[in-house]
């Protein structure tokens, strides 16, 4: 079996954005949508410290779709638009199938990462962006992050991976134990977001 | 009366066509602003990544309760073999049948992709509690005109009291079961604390009793004021006392619930403070308020006049509906991950702040087009009930 996911080493996260961007561009992301953004754990803005100086803290998570191994949005969705990939451990998302009930959205604990699109997608430059095998984003339908499925097909990585100037974000097969994020995970102390939620997300944080 | 009056009277009259009327033209400009939503986006709600559910979502829970009343107060004594409440039965079987209608409506317009609606039948997931709902839903529409038309049927000597009792019975069965299914759409997610948990269900059943015994004292008072039909006081008086103890057994669950939320003053006690003193506060009151109300006037013999009875059942509605939005805007109004990142006009309703500044006040309020929809669906409902007292012989048979 296949658990792909990804290690991100977020205490060593520089909040440069560049995976988000590189998410956006790669996928070809309609005005307004971000399937992975960069969260401030510290003060009420993005990137803005807590406290007052010099007594400043501030960490950052960047957070996408978790790809549970026991996902809360596929078991509610009634028509099975959003599933679970039984090779791969991919959660998927067919936007030809969702019917824009939301129930997704409610039911998944990590606040944001399902995006339902409004309105009719809107690019700010004329004409697309980014690979030219990625599925073509609808209105109202809910999509997120699909692990670069099209760059998987063809065995490459993710596009938010290696943009990274920090090195931070690493790639790879938890059921593999000598892969490189299975390592990161023995080796460190590792956290998974809203671990008592039972969802048991294939996104690890060395925090 | 003469009788060429009595014959208008037992179709509705004027009264009941210009019901119909107004009711249609209300439900005609509600599919119109639809339309509008539908072409224009969904952009034109509210309704926004982080508070995913609106005022649909909160009218079709308030209306899955509403049809909940009618069903369950003209089967239970026909299936325990008990004294009934006069001849309301099937006039308060029809108030179940539109408030259905307008629970499928509201799912409908909540729908991005309405026309993939035949997906559900092509693709169910049946370990899905929308597809539950969907099912019970269904069956519950069903099972109401069966159970409508085996009421007339039996009054013609058409069908045994034998078979109607074991219609009842069904009826009830699934009356309980369509509004628990409901509670787990909400009860049953782990991702929002304030709907996981086991009393959901029970309280759902509870809240629809509530209101659906208040929508038939209302329905009955206005239709023997207007002459459609006679109704013993005494039976007025016996539901009154049924809406008291169903008002109560409901405050009953909310105590509970906010007990167990609030006591080990953990993160539960974030949601008792935003229900009692937070954004949700005048909900929360309102209903306190409403339902206390609603009970003394039901209990208090004094009291028990039918414009004030009926008042308390317009007051067990309201309360309701208040229980409705803050079980809806509450889930959504305590985000699990309230760190701030970028904020799009498709994040939350009020995105222009930070995230604290979104959720400062209510997290969502409804648009104008919002209402405007809502009110047609709403006008759907009263169009299937008008047309229901115009061509169906509900008035009770023995007059």
């Amino acid at each position: 079996m296949t658990r792909l996911g990804f290690v991100i080493e977020s205490k060593a996260c520089i909040a440069c954005h560049s995976c988000a961007v590189a998410c956006k561009v790669e996928n070809n992301l309609p005005d307004e949508v971000w399937w992975n953004r960069i969260l401030t754990d510290g003060g009420p803005n993005m990137d803005s410290p807590a406290g007052t100086y010099p007594n400043l803290s501030i960490s950052t998570v960047p957070m996408a779709c978790q790809h549970c191994e026991n996902p809360a949005c596929v078991k509610v969705c009634p028509v099975g638009a959003t599933y679970k990939d039984a090779e791969t451990g991919v959660v998927r998302q067919d936007y030809d199938k969702c019917i824009g009930c939301r129930m997704c959205v409610a039911a998944c604990p990590y606040t944001g990462v399902r995006n339902f699109n409004w309105e009719e997608p809107k690019y700010a430059i004329g004409q697309p962006m980014g690979a030219l095998d990625i599925p073509v984003h609808e209105k109202h339908v809910v999509e997120k992050c699909t692990m670069c499925w099209h760059r998987l097909a063809k065995g490459e990585q993710p596009a938010c991976i290696e943009p990274c100037p920090a090195r931070i974000r690493h790639f790879g097969d938890f059921d593999d134990p000598n892969s490189e994020v299975s390592k990161l995970v023995r080796e460190n102390e590792c956290s998974q977001l809203l671990e008592d939620r039972g969802t048991n997300p294939s996104v690890y944080y060395v925090m | 009366m003469t009788e060429t009056t009595a014959a208008v009277a037992a179709k509705g009259g004027k009264g009941v066509t210009a019901g119909i009327i107004i009711a249609a033209i209300v439900a005609a400009i509600g599919i119109a602003l639809w339309v509008v939503q539908m072409s224009g986006g969904m952009i034109q709600t509210a309704m926004r990544n982080l508070d995913s559910w609106g005022l649909y979502i909160t009218m079709f829970m308030f209306f899955v309760g509403l049809s909940a009343g009618g069903l369950i107060i003209s089967s239970v004594p026909k299936a325990f073999g008990i004294k009934g409440f006069g001849g309301i039965s099937k006039v308060a079987v029809m108030t179940s049948i539109a408030a259905t209608v307008g629970a499928i409506g509201f799912v409908v317009v909540d729908m991005g992709q309405p026309l993939r609606v035949w997906e559900l039948f092509v693709y169910s997931n049946l370990g899905s509690p929308l597809m539950w709902d969907i099912i019970v839903l269904m069956v519950y529409l069903i099972l109401s005109c069966v159970y409508l038309w085996a009421q007339i049927a039996a009054e013609k000597g058409k069908v045994s009291h034998a078979a109607l009792r074991v219609i009842s019975v069904v009826a009830l069965v699934c009356a309980v079961m369509v509004h628990s299914v409901t509670a787990w759409i909400f009860g049953l997610q782990q991702s929002h604390e304030m709907w996981h948990t086991a009393l959901l269900a029970p309280w759902f059943v509870s809240s629809a009793l509530v209101c659906g015994t208040g929508l038939v004292i209302c329905a009955a008072v206005a239709l023997r004021a207007a002459g459609y039909l006679t109704w013993e006081q005494a039976n007025l008086v016996k539901l009154a006392k049924l809406l008291a103890v169903f008002l109560l057994v409901d405050l009953y669950f909310f105590g509970c619930d906010l007990l167990t939320e609030g006591f080990p003053a953990a993160s539960g006690a974030e949601i008792v403070s935003m229900l009692v003193s937070g954004p949700l506060a005048p909900f929360f009151w309102g209903e306190i308020v409403l339902s206390v109300l609603a009970v003394i006037i039901c209990v208090v013999p004094q009291l028990r006049t039918s414009p004030l009875l009926a008042a308390a059942g317009i007051a067990a509605i309201l309360a309701i509906f208040c229980k409705r939005v803050q079980l809806l805007v509450g889930g959504f109004q305590v985000a699990n991950i309230d760190w701030p990142a970028v904020l799009t006009p498709y994040t939350v309703t009020d995105w222009e702040g930070n995230m604290a500044q979104a959720y400062q006040g209510l997290v969502y309020w409804p648009t104008p087009i919002e209402f405007g929809i809502a009110l047609g669906v709403v006008g759907l409902s009263f169009l299937v009930f008008f047309l229901g007292l115009k061509l169906l012989p509900l008035k009770p048979a023995d007059e």
